[in-house]
């Protein structure tokens, strides 16, 4: 008798000579989907603001033309809106990372303490008068130091999943009381200053940061395709990983320092745009079905969800609110509904 | 009689926690498992025998002594190529998320593939085999958090035999099953052995159960091997009181003519600590 051929579930095969390849049918679905709904977000970001331009005009300016938008277009709301789509995708990618290794879907770089590394170097460079100039690269080893100290808590316990998740929440929790310090004693218009810089924006901001992140994407990238097949074995549990060949320590070092190095590099230039590391994979994942957040799609979610989070704080309100303002309001709600949903879960079965 | 075993266990001393305040668990235990029998571990609670299997499987490093696989060092092969040799079962693992049979079968195959070769022929010609011997072939498509105790474990011994590998290990495959089941887990492992040639070894908490099904039995105490040889002369009433602290009669299993033990009914104190 024939054999029914035989391959994972929902998964298209592709043999070519030895190789072969096996693609989610789904997952390629959710990304042409996830990337026309970011075309259309881009289109409306660049239409939408003090002055609407429409779309053609848009298209006409961004492609040199002279149509009086230039200003307005190219040089106001192109920039921030690309950044918001590369920030946003490392935010994603970084989430993905955090929460696959932390086997915990509440773990992204805000709450393992990243986030808050930056933010209080960022806090000292500015009220400590060190000026714009250094922050960036204050804030990035302030992120990469908090990250670091997560790693030596959490690698005396063998580096466990739950043990990652404590140490960080410990590391954050410190250093939001440190920056608290600075702010209180510091004078009134360098905190505030500080204050939306660890909220998070993309006003005023635009290639430089743009280069930056995307710099760093790019250097990863190698990274980036390993993780996304170690990431496979992430929804086991370790002694199955091991029983299987998979070094699992040096597999979850690995992850954790590739999601930490680009949540780093996404704070330290935009600021902490909150919740997008942290839901971002976790609607990626609703989407695509899977059982771990997936990169690409996460990315494609999170570089979503910032651009439109600064479109609707760019529009939606007398005084623009920051990114990270619209994304803690919607992130809340998010993230209560998760926790009411788990906890349904946990007691109907 | 065994001129060359599978596994040799030299001298292996483990211990959970840093050495000057760590507990060793197993000290300076020797042990042979011969290949192509079907191996069970049997002693009273925490006496190390989860921790044996976990070492020989590499799970677990010890802090001296040696496990050789066919005169190897399992510590020194690369992990992703000894999983090509020998498989293990952990006890209870944790069922990922929605995940389908064959999709948790299939991840057997991982050490033997790559990122350009995802599914080969032969993948899918031993995920198929592994679905059938293991006799969940009907269960492909079902998500596994569907399935029952008894089926979800001959999943996750699907998922091993998909590794194929010519070892098995099992740590307490039937705990939480119910005696059906049990015995069906059990019946499927004798099967692997005496018609598919590999070697087992599981670790098992009934007596009984390993008199029937072993054809090696290696009993443990306090982190040392007390005795080790056929059911008929390891499960004795001087080895049980001895192993367990437990005073029994051994009788002729009515079914089988294997060693049947039967505690004796004590009135005042456990006899053991």
């Amino acid at each position: 008798m024939s054999a029914p051929t035989l391959r994972p579930t929902g998964r298209t095969l592709i043999r070519v000579s030895g190789a072969s390849f096996l693609l989610r049918r789904r997952s390629i679905a959710v990304t042409m989907l996830l990337l026309a709904a970011l075309a259309a977000a881009v289109a409306a970001s660049l239409s939408f603001g003090r002055t609407f331009v429409a779309f053609p005009d848009v298209l006409d300016t961004v492609l040199g033309a002279d149509t009086g938008y230039q200003v307005t277009v190219n040089t106001l709301r192109l920039p921030r809106t690309v950044l918001a789509v590369v920030a946003g995708a490392a935010f994603g990618l970084a989430g993905s990372l955090i929460q696959s290794v932390a086997r915990n879907p509440l773990a992204s770089p805000d709450v393992i303490g990243v986030t808050q590394g930056a933010g209080l170097a960022a806090t000292i460079a500015l009220t400590g008068g060190l000026g714009i100039g250094v922050l960036v690269g204050s804030s990035l080893a302030g992120a990469l130091l908090a990250a670091l100290l997560v790693f030596a808590i959490a690698g005396r316990g063998g580096m466990g999943a739950n043990r990652f998740v404590l140490a960080g929440i410990a590391v954050a929790v410190a250093l939001r009381a440190v920056t608290q310090m600075f702010l209180i004693s510091a004078d009134a218009i360098d905190a505030q200053r500080a204050q939306i810089w660890i909220i998070g924006t993309l006003s005023g901001r635009g290639w430089n940061e743009t280069a930056m992140i995307a710099a760093a994407i790019t250097v990863l990238l190698p990274a980036l395709l390993w993780a996304s097949s170690a990431m496979n074995s992430t929804a086991l549990d370790d002694d199955t990983a091991r029983g299987l060949g998979v070094h699992v320590t040096r597999r979850r070092v690995g992850l954790a320092a590739i999601g930490i190095a680009l949540a780093a590099v996404a704070t330290a230039n935009v600021g902490a745009i909150e919740f997008v590391a942290l839901v971002a994979p976790q609607v990626a994942r609703r989407l695509t079905r899977t059982e771990r957040p997936p990169l690409l799609t996460a990315a494609l979610t999170g570089a979503l969800l910032t651009v439109v989070a600064d479109l609707l704080g760019r529009n939606l309100f007398a005084t623009p609110l920051p990114a990270g303002v619209v994304t803690a309001v919607l992130g809340g709600p998010y993230l209560i509904l998760l926790l009411i949903r788990r906890g349904a879960k946990g007691t109907s079965t | 009689m065994n001129p060359e075993p599978r596994l040799a266990v030299h001298g292996l001393t483990v211990a959970y926690g840093k050495p000057p305040r760590g507990r060793v668990v197993i000290d300076g235990l020797d042990a042979q498992i011969p290949a192509g029998r079907f191996t069970v571990i049997i002693g009273p609670n925490a006496c190390g025998k989860s921790t044996l299997l976990r070492t020989i499987a590499r799970l677990h490093k010890p802090l001296a002594g040696t496990v050789t696989l066919d005169g190897a060092d399992v510590h020194q092969i690369p992990t992703r190529r000894l999983a090509r040799r020998l498989a293990v079962l952990p006890q209870s693992p944790l069922v990922p998320e929605g995940v389908s049979v064959t999709d948790l079968v299939a991840r057997g195959r991982s050490p033997h593939q790559s990122w350009w070769r995802q599914w080969s022929p032969a993948d899918e010609k031993a995920v198929a085999r592994a679905l059938s011997l293991a006799g969940v072939a009907d269960l492909a498509a079902r998500p596994v958090d569907t399935l029952s105790g008894g089926q979800r474990q001959r999943v996750w011994i699907a998922m091993i035999l998909a590794q194929d590998t010519d070892t098995l290990l099992l740590d307490e495959p039937t705990t939480y099953l119910d005696l059906a089941h049990q015995i069906e887990v059990l019946d499927l492992l004798r099967r692997l052995n005496t018609e598919d040639g590999r070697t087992i070894v599981a670790v098992l908490h009934d007596l009984n159960e390993a008199a029937r099904y072993a054809d090696e039995v290696i009993a443990m105490r306090d982190g040392r091997v007390i005795t080790q040889g056929s059911p008929d002369k390891v499960i004795t009433a001087a080895n049980v009181e001895a192993v367990f602290g437990l005073r029994c009669a051994v009788v002729a299993c009515p079914v089988t003519g294997k060693p049947l033990v039967i505690p004796h009914i004590t009135t005042g104190e456990p006899t053991h600590s």
